[in-house]
C-alpha cells in the first residue's frame, strides 16, 4: 500500500512537473560557435522571438566544436537531450536519421522551406522528409598572411597549382616564415588536405565511385594519390612547430596572432581568428588575403569544384512545436541579411546574400555559385565512424606514422566495416 | 633507529648526498605545483617570459573573477553532491553486508563474497559502454545518481572487505550476550558495531570520497548538461574554451584541486593511512 | 513479502540458505532478517552495474551496433578481428606495457630508496613524506592539466628552460616520438609518493630485532639491506608491482587532458584507445570488444599473478 502510495505520489509529481513545463515551454538550443561576436547576435535574436513569444524560452548552451562531436551520441541518448543541435549534414546526419533521434519536421516548415537554396535544403532532406534546416554555407581554401607572405615575396594570387604551393612553402621556409598553421590535434584540420586533393585528383565521379566500392573504393588510385600529394607537402615540414598538439582554436588564434602565412581553413576562420587571436584583435581585413585550393596536374576535378560545409540544425525527437517555430524564426531572411551582413556566414535563404558587404564574403559566395560539385567535409558525409577514421589516418600521414596507401586503405577498411 | 645513526660524523658524505637526492626530488615534485600557483597571478605576456619566477606584477583579478564566477561555486557544488551521495551510499550497503558475511554464517556466504571480490579485478573503464547503455536504459542519464551509483557499485568488492575484517575482530562474546539479552542483530549492527568501527568507517569513507571526488571518465560519458558537471569535467570544458589563456587556467586549477590539498593538509594522517590501508588490506 | 522478493533474480542464493538456516539454529529468524534486508543492497547494486555490463559487453560484442534501438546487426567475432587490426590497439598495448617497465625499473627503485630514507626519523622527514605523497591525492585530470602546461612548446616551463639556453622550444606533447615518455614522467611524479608510502608503513612494521640482529653480528649498512631489510619487503614488493601493473591497465584521465592519446595514437592506453575509438564515436559493438579483451587481460593477469607471486598472502 505504501509502495502504491508513493508511486502515486511520484506519478502526480510528474504530472505537475509536466504541466508546469508545457505552460511555460523551454526551447534548448545547443550550438557551437566560439565567435562571441556572431554568439551575441544570436541571443538577440533569442531575445526578440521570446519576447514576441510569451512563454517560451530559449535557452542557449554551447559546447566547444571537438567535445560537442565527441559527446553528440552519448547527449542524443539521454531523456534530457536539447532539441535543437548543430549539423554538418552528411553520413552522420544520415545515421542520426536512421537512429530514428531526429523529428521529421517537413509538415511544419511547409511553404516556408522554398525561400531556402535548394541545394542546402537537399543536404537536410532524405526520402524527401525533411530534418533539419539550413543555416550556412562554407568553403575551404587558404587564407593567408599579406605582410608574411610579402616578407618572403610569395604571391598568394600566382599559386594556382599544388607545385606552386610545395614551391611557395619552400620560399617562405628560406624566409624564415612558418609556412603553415594547421590544428592538427583535433585531426580535421589536417583531413582537409587530403580530402581537397581528392576533389581536385579525381572529382566528383571519383568520389561517388568509391561510395560504390568500384575501382577499389576509398583504397583506389585517386585516393592514394591524394594521400602521396599530402606527403609531399608534410614532407616540406610546413607546419608550425608541434602542430599535432594544437587544438582548432589554438590554431586559428596563431594564425590570427600573426605567426604563420597560411591556414587551410574554412572560410569562417576569416572573422573566426579575431576572437581566437591572443590580442582579441587579430589580422584586420587588409592583411588577410585568399587562395582557392590550388590544382593538381592531370587531375580530374574541375577547378571551380569546392570543398566546405553545408551547416544547420537539427530538431531531436519529441521536442516542443516551438523549437521548429523559432528555428523558422531564427533561419529567416532578416536574421540571415543581419548575419551576412556581419559577414559570418554565407546564406541561404533566398535573397539573404544582398546584405553581403564585405569583398571577401562576396567571393566566398560567387566560388560556391560557380561551383558544379560543392563535396561536404568527409568526416561528416561518410558517416561517424568511417569519418573519423579518415581523420585519423591524415594526422598519421601528416606524422608520418603510416604511408598514404596504408591510410586509403585503412579508410576502406573502415567503409566496409561500415559505420 | 641504531647509535649508529644517531652520532653519525657532521661531514658524513653518504648524508650530504642523501640531503642532494631528498632536495632534487622535492624540487621536481613542488617546482609543477609552485608555477601552477603563481602562474595563475601573472598575465600571459609575464607567463611567458618568466613561468618560474615570482609574479612581478600581481594579478588578483584571476583568481578574483573565477572565485566570484557562479560556475567555480557550481562545479565544486555539484563534486560534492555526487561525492557525497557515492559515500554515503557505499558506506550504508557495504556495512550492512559486511556485517552479515562477518557474523552470519549461511550457505554459500563463501561464494557470494567471492563474487563480490570479483569487482577488484577490472576497471569500471572495461563495460564502461554496456553500463551507458545500461543507465540509459534506467533513466539515470544525465543525473547525479546516474554517476554514483555506479562508482558505489565499483567501490563496493573493496569496501566489504576492508570493513568484514574489521567487523571481523569485534569479539563474538559481545554479539552472543547481546542476542542473550534479546538485542536483535539489526540493533546490535547500529548500536554496538558501526560506533565501534568509526576509523574503517572513515577509512573506506575516505577513500570512496577521493575516488569519486576525482572522477572524471564516469561523469564524462555520464553526464551531459553542464549545469550538472563535476569540477574535473568543468575545468576540461574551462581549458577547451580558454584553450592557450594559461594564466586563467592555472588559477582556475589551482582553485579547483585547493579543496583537496586543504583536505589533505587537515587531515594527512587519516587520509595517507587510509589510501595505503585500504590498498594493503584490499 | 517473501513471494514480493523472490521476484528479484539476486534474491536467488538467499532463498536456498533460508532452507539451510532452517535446520541450523534457534535464532534463524534474526539472521534470516538481516541476510534479506542487509544483503540485497550491495548484491543488487554489484550486480546491476558490474556484473551485468561486463557480460552485456560480451553480447553486444558480436554486433554492429550505434546503440541506438535494440542490437540487430549480428557480426559474431568480427568486431575482435577489426580491433586486432587496427594499429592504434597495439600501440596502446604497448604504451601499457611501457607504462609497466617504468614503474619496475624507475618507480619502484626510487620509490623504495626514498622510502628507505625517510622512514628513519629526522628532522624534515615527515614534511617530505607528506609532500611526495600529495601528487598521489590530485586528481588525475588536474596533474594532466598542470602538465599540459609544464610541457606546453610556447608557454610551458620546459620551453622556457630550453630558450633559456637559446634553442628552439620541443613541443614533447605533439610529437609521435616524445610523447609518450612526456606522460611517463607525468605518471612517475604522480605515483610515486604513493609506493613510497606502501614501503614506509611495511618498513616501520618490519621486526626491528632481526635487523639489530644483523648489525650486531657484523653486517654494514648496505649488506643488512640487500640481505635482511629487501627480502623482508618482497610481500610489499609484490604488492606495488601489482598495484603499478593494474594501474596502468586503468590509466586513462592523466592521458586525456596531456594527449588525448595523440598525436596519432602515438601515447594512447588501453581505456583512452576504448574512449577515442568506441564511445566518443558510439561503436558500441567495437567498444565492448575492447572493453572484454582489456577485461580478460585484467583477470588473467590478477590471477596468474595473485597465484605465483603472491600464494603466501
Amino acid at each position: 500500500m505504501r509502495l502504491l502510495g508513493k508511486l502515486g505520489l511520484a506519478a502526480a509529481a510528474c504530472l505537475l512537473w509536466a504541466n508546469s513545463a508545457s505552460a511555460d515551454t523551454t526551447v534548448k538550443w545547443l550550438h557551437i560557435e566560439a565567435n562571441p561576436a556572431q554568439v551575441k547576435i544570436w541571443e538577440e535574436v533569442a531575445r526578440a522571438y521570446e519576447a514576441g513569444h510569451p512563454g517560451v524560452k530559449v535557452e542557449m548552451q554551447f559546447l566547444e566544436n571537438e567535445a560537442y562531436k565527441a559527446k553528440l551520441p552519448t547527449i542524443l541518448q539521454s531523456k534530457d537531450r536539447p532539441n535543437i543541435i548543430y549539423s554538418w549534414a552528411g553520413g552522420v546526419l544520415k545515421a542520426q536519421i536512421e537512429a530514428g533521434v531526429l523529428d521529421d519536421i517537413t509538415e511544419s516548415v511547409k511553404g516556408y522551406s522554398d525561400s531556402l537554396t535548394p541545394a542546402a535544403l537537399a543536404a537536410f532532406t532524405s526520402n524527401g522528409k525533411i530534418y533539419g534546416l539550413p543555416t550556412a554555407l562554407s568553403q575551404v581554401g587558404f587564407l593567408c598572411n599579406k605582410e608574411l607572405m610579402a616578407k618572403a615575396k610569395v604571391d598568394p594570387s600566382a599559386i594556382k597549382t599544388w607545385d606552386d604551393l610545395l614551391a611557395a612553402v619552400k620560399t617562405l621556409k628560406a624566409a624564415g616564415v612558418t609556412p603553415i598553421v594547421v590544428g592538427g590535434a583535433d585531426k580535421w584540420p589536417l583531413h582537409f588536405y587530403w580530402t581537397h586533393l581528392a576533389v581536385r585528383v579525381g572529382g566528383k565521379p571519383a568520389f561517388d565511385a568509391a561510395l560504390k566500392g568500384e575501382n577499389g573504393g576509398f583504397a583506389g588510385e585517386t585516393f592514394q594519390k591524394s594521400g602521396e600529394l599530402f606527403k609531399q607537402l608534410v614532407d616540406l615540414q610546413p607546419f608550425q612547430n608541434g602542430f599535432l598538439g594544437f587544438k582548432n582554436p589554438q590554431a586559428v588564434g596563431y594564425f590570427g596572432d600573426g605567426k604563420a602565412a597560411m591556414t587551410l581553413a574554412i572560410s569562417t576562420v576569416y572573422h573566426l581568428q579575431r576572437a581566437l587571436a591572443a590580442d582579441k584583435v587579430g589580422l584586420s581585413e587588409d592583411k588577410i588575403c585568399w587562395f582557392d585550393f590550388p590544382v593538381v596536374a592531370g587531375g580530374k576535378g574541375a577547378p571551380t569544384d569546392t570543398l566546405g560545409g553545408i551547416t544547420g540544425w537539427l530538431v531531436t525527437k519529441g521536442s516542443p512545436r516551438e523549437a521548429v517555430d523559432f528555428l523558422k524564426y531564427f533561419v529567416s531572411k532578416d536574421v540571415q541579411t543581419r548575419l551576412a551582413a556581419g559577414n559570418f556566414i554565407i546564406p541561404v535563404v533566398q535573397g539573404a546574400d544582398a546584405g553581403l558587404n564585405n569583398s571577401f564574403m562576396k567571393l566566398i559566395a560567387a566560388n560556391l555559385a560557380k561551383s558544379n560539385y560543392h563535396q561536404n567535409f568527409y568526416d561528416q558525409s561518410l558517416g561517424p565512424s568511417v569519418g573519423r577514421v579518415v581523420n585519423d589516418v591524415t594526422a598519421e600521414i601528416a606524422g608520418g606514422s603510416m604511408s598514404p596507401q596504408d591510410a586509403a586503405k585503412a579508410i576502406e577498411a573502415a567503409w566496409k566495416q561500415g559505420n | 633507529m641504531s647509535n649508529a645513526e644517531t652520532t653519525r660524523a657532521p661531514f658524513d658524505p653518504a648524508v650530504l648526498f642523501k640531503a642532494l637526492f631528498l632536495g632534487l626530488i622535492a624540487i621536481f615534485v613542488l617546482v609543477p605545483l609552485l608555477a601552477t600557483l603563481l602562474g595563475g597571478f601573472k598575465s600571459l605576456g609575464e607567463l611567458r617570459v618568466n613561468p618560474f619566477g615570482w609574479p612581478k606584477h600581481w594579478e588578483w583579478q584571476n583568481y578574483a573573477d573565477i572565485l566570484f564566477s557562479a560556475r567555480y561555486w557550481q562545479l565544486l557544488r555539484n563534486s560534492l553532491i555526487i561525492s557525497t551521495l557515492a559515500v554515503t551510499l557505499t558506506l550504508i550497503t557495504a556495512s550492512m553486508a559486511a556485517f552479515t558475511f562477518a557474523h552470519i554464517k549461511f550457505y554459500g556466504s563463501s561464494a557470494l563474497l567471492s563474487y563480490l571480490t570479483l569487482g577488484l579485478l577490472f576497471p569500471a573503464a572495461t563495460a564502461v559502454l554496456p553500463l551507458f547503455i545500461k543507465v540509459r536504459d534506467l533513466g539515470l542519464l544525465d543525473t547525479y545518481f546516474g554517476v554514483a551509483l555506479p562508482q558505489v557499485a565499483f567501490s563496493l568488492a573493496m569496501s566489504v572487505l576492508l570493513l568484514r575484517r574489521f567487523f571481523k575482530d569485534i569479539p563474538y562474546e559481545l554479539l552472543e550476550a547481546a542476542l542473550v539479552d534479546g538485542c536483535s542483530y539489526i540493533k546490535f549492527f547500529r548500536y554496538v558495531t558501526l560506533p565501534l568501527s568509526r576509523p574503517i568507517l572513515a577509512t573506506v569513507g575516505t577513500i570512496t570520497f577521493v575516488n569519486s571526488w576525482n572522477a572524471y571518465l564516469l561523469p564524462l560519458v555520464m553526464l551531459n548538461t553542464d549545469a550538472l558537471y563535476p569540477w574535473p569535467l568543468g575545468i576540461m570544458v574551462y581549458q577547451g574554451e580558454y584553450s592557450s589563456e594559461w594564466h586563467l587556467i592555472l588559477a582556475f586549477i589551482t582553485l579547483t584541486i585547493l579543496p583537496t590539498i586543504i583536505l589533505f593538509l587537515l587531515a594527512q594522517k587519516h587520509i595517507v593511512a587510509g589510501l595505503t590501508a585500504g590498498a594493503v588490506k584490499g | 513479502m517473501a513471494r514480493h522478493t523472490a521476484s528479484s533474480p539476486a534474491m536467488g542464493t538467499t532463498q536456498t540458505s533460508f532452507a539451510s538456516l532452517a535446520v541450523r539454529g534457534p535464532s534463524w529468524d534474526g539472521r534470516f532478517t538481516v541476510l534479506i534486508l542487509f544483503l540485497p543492497p550491495a548484491l543488487l547494486l554489484f550486480t546491476l552495474f558490474v556484473v551485468l555490463p561486463i557480460g552485456e559487453a560480451a553480447w553486444y560484442s558480436a554486433f554492429n551496433w550505434n546503440g541506438f534501438g535494440k542490437p540487430t546487426n549480428w557480426i559474431g567475432f568480427d568486431n575482435y578481428r577489426f580491433v586486432l587490426e587496427t594499429r592504434a590497439f597495439w600501440l596502446a598495448l604497448r604504451n601499457n606495457g611501457l607504462i609497466i617497465a617504468v614503474s619496475l625499473a624507475i618507480q619502484l627503485p626510487l620509490a623504495l630508496t626514498l622510502a628507505l630514507m625517510l622512514a628513519e626519523k629526522f628532522r624534515g622527514a615527515v614534511a617530505l613524506r607528506m609532500l611526495f605523497f600529495m601528487p598521489y591525492i590530485l586528481a588525475e585530470i588536474a596533474t594532466g592539466l598542470i602538465f599540459s602546461f609544464v610541457y606546453d612548446g610556447d608557454y610551458g616551463l620546459v620551453a622556457s628552460i630550453w630558450r633559456s639556453f637559446g634553442a628552439e622550444p620541443p613541443h614533447l606533447l605533439a610529437s609521435t616520438d616524445t610523447s609518450m615518455m612526456a606522460v611517463l614522467i607525468v605518471i612517475v611524479w604522480k605515483y610515486f609518493g604513493f609506493h613510497m608510502m606502501l614501503f614506509i608503513a611495511a618498513l616501520q612494521s618490519l621486526d626491528k630485532s632481526l635487523i639489530e640482529a644483523a648489525r650486531i653480528d657484523g653486517a654494514t649498512r648496505a649488506q643488512t639491506l640487500r640481505h635482511v631489510v629487501i627480502p623482508l619487503l618482497y610481500p610489499t614488493i609484490r604488492l606495488s608491482v601489482f598495484f603499478a601493473i593494474i594501474g596502468s591497465l586503468q590509466l586513462f584521465d592523466l592521458v586525456m587532458p596531456l594527449t588525448r592519446g595523440g598525436p596519432a595514437d602515438s601515447s594512447n592506453t588501453m581505456v583512452s584507445f576504448l574512449y577515442n575509438n568506441g564511445i566518443s564515436r558510439m561503436r558500441v559493438g567495437y567498444g565492448s570488444a575492447i572493453g572484454v579483451i582489456l577485461f580478460v587481460i585484467c583477470v588473467t593477469f590478477a590471477f596468474t599473478y595473485k597465484r605465483w607471486f603472491m600464494r603466501d598472502e
